[in-house]
């Protein structure tokens, strides 16, 4: 209480303000891996989508 | 002329200018320019016109290291040299394999490959051999190369004629030059072992040791050792970057259309790596070979790929059913970088019959080594993939980490390096004229002058820096 006492009213706002793009980031999906990308498994090298 | 013994030689009284040890592909190189500029010139050769087990005892040695072949196997003492046992196959170094590499030291020669190619049409006809096709990139990481796989030209019998009709050079069989002997500034003469016994100095105003790529620094250690110094003034390098070319299995491939390269008259195709490729990867020169791959184990390595890539699998089997001849093995045979740890030495408690220290090799394939295929196979597959040209599946052996194969070929059979060319006598035994570094009378013929192997057979070269120093030689003896 005391911490959130001494925060100013603008920094209280921008703080409040600014949680709902952290979740959204958080929510990011990751990238979609290239299909073309070239990649070694199990010895073989191949194209990512080889593996489909 | 060609003499059966030291001593039907000295009946003849002929008097050379230039002694040459060794009748392979260098010596008779050399001395057929020598000759043909009219200037006599004598090759001692240690055996005689045919092998004999006697003669190959003397090569036997010791090997410390890695894996390799029984040094009395791995060439021939009689006349003809190596060529007697020589696959055929030709190429030159590459240009860019003259050149330093910053991250390969002691890397580049003292001269370029232009220094050599005036030579290439008089070694075309010495081996017989057709026009080389230009390489062709297929990425900017890999070329289709060639190597002419030639009749095989073997030296005693393509010129015993020419050699025996010859009145400037005479050809003497059964004759040893077990030591050079020198005063630091000029060889003074060459002890001679003939008939099972000391048959004293012969004197000529030049003498090249084309023995071999082991045996030119063993006579080199030896006569140094005795004339304390007096044959190779500048030691520090002798019998030191001694090089093979490492060649192992090293994956498969599945190929869209095998026909997609031509293949040559075994079916065979090469690939080697660009410059830019080897500088980006810090890796050395290698040539991997396609062999067409059994119906069996296509069939096996389609099924390994289904547990993979079932869908490109599938496409595999389609290629296997239009065409049987859809997979290869490949073989990878590489540069070794130049590395003063490994040497010819003389080996402390083994003389032959004559009482010359055998060679102990002391031989390892280190990290570069490893990288070199690795990488090497890896931008192979990587090409084939972006090119749509086909898959690559790596051997087990080096995707786990494992130990070299010891049931394969192992190397090549071509002996590099331990008296190298450098302009810098701490680093090479030769200049760039192949004369020894200090001696006003000393050259050497054959691959020990090679300061880096790159990644092809050494015989098209040998004959080329042969045909080089045959000629600096006859401008310069008159």
């Amino acid at each position: 209480m005391i911490a959130i006492a001494k925060l100013s009213r603008r920094s209280l706002v921008q703080a409040i303000l600014a949680l709902p793009a952290f979740a959204l980031i958080r929510k990011l999906p990751a990238p979609a891996p290239d299909p073309d990308e070239i990649i070694e498994v199990n010895g073989w090298i191949v194209r990512r989508s080889d593996l489909a | 002329m060609i003499f059966d013994s030291y001593e039907a030689f000295r009946a003849a009284a002929f008097t050379p200018k230039v002694c040459i040890m060794g009748s392979g592909p260098a010596g008779i190189t050399i001395a057929r320019k020598l000759g043909a500029a009219g200037i006599p010139v004598v090759i001692f050769e240690a055996g005689s016109n045919e092998w004999t087990e006697e003669s190959q005892d003397f090569y036997r040695g010791t090997t410390v290291g890695d894996p390799y072949f029984d040094l009395d196997v791995t060439r021939l003492r009689y006349l003809g040299g190596c060529s007697n046992h020589w696959a055929g196959w030709c190429r030159v170094l590459d240009a860019h394999d003259f050149t330093p590499k910053a991250w390969a030291p002691d890397t580049g020669w003292p001269i370029r490959r232009t220094d050599i190619e005036p030579y290439l049409k008089e070694v075309h006809d010495i081996l017989d051999l057709v026009e080389f096709r230009p390489d062709a990139p297929i990425s900017d990481d890999i070329s289709w190369v060639q190597f002419i796989k030639s009749p095989a030209v073997r030296f005693a019998e393509k010129f015993y004629g020419d050699l025996d009709k010859s009145q400037n050079i005479a050809v003497v069989l059964n004759t040893y030059v077990r030591e050079l002997v020198g005063d630091g500034k000029r060889v003074t003469g060459a002890h001679i072992w003939s008939n099972g016994a000391d048959a004293g100095q012969f004197l000529a105003d030049y003498y090249i040791p084309c023995t071999g790529g082991l045996e030119n620094s063993r006579l080199l250690l030896w006569s140094n050792e005795r004339s304390n110094g007096g044959v190779v003034p500048s030691a520090t390098a002798l019998g030191r970057y001694w090089m093979e070319h490492p060649q192992f299995e090293g994956g498969n491939a599945i190929l869209a259309d095998y026909d997609e390269f031509e293949v040559d008259r075994t079916n065979e195709v090469f690939f080697s790596p660009t410059p830019a490729a080897m500088e980006r990867k810090q890796i050395m020169n290698f040539g991997i070979r396609l062999i067409e791959m059994p119906y069996p184990g296509v069939k096996r390595l389609i099924a390994d790929l289904a547990c993979v890539a079932p869908d490109t699998a599938e496409w595999a089997a389609y290629q296997l059913s239009l065409n049987l001849r859809c997979a290869a093995q490949l073989y990878v045979g590489w540069e070794q970088a130049p590395d003063f740890s490994n040497h010819v030495a003389l080996s402390k408690t083994a003389t032959d019959h004559t009482g010359v220290p055998r060679i102990e090799l002391n031989w390892k394939k280190r990290d570069m080594e490893r990288r070199t295929i690795l990488e090497g196979l890896k931008l192979f597959g990587e090409t084939m993939v972006a090119k749509n040209l086909g898959r690559v599946r790596l051997a087990d052996w080096l995707v786990n980490g494992e130990d070299y194969p010891t049931d394969q070929e192992l190397a090549g059979h071509h002996h590099m390096g331990g008296t190298r060319m450098s302009e810098d006598p701490a680093k090479g035994i030769v200049d760039g004229d192949c004369k020894v570094h200090g001696m006003d009378n000393l050259y050497v013929g054959g691959s020990s002058v090679f300061a880096t192997s790159g990644q092809c057979n050494p015989t098209t070269t040998i004959v080329c820096l042969a045909a080089r120093l045959g000629d600096h030689l006859s401008h310069k003896i008159v």
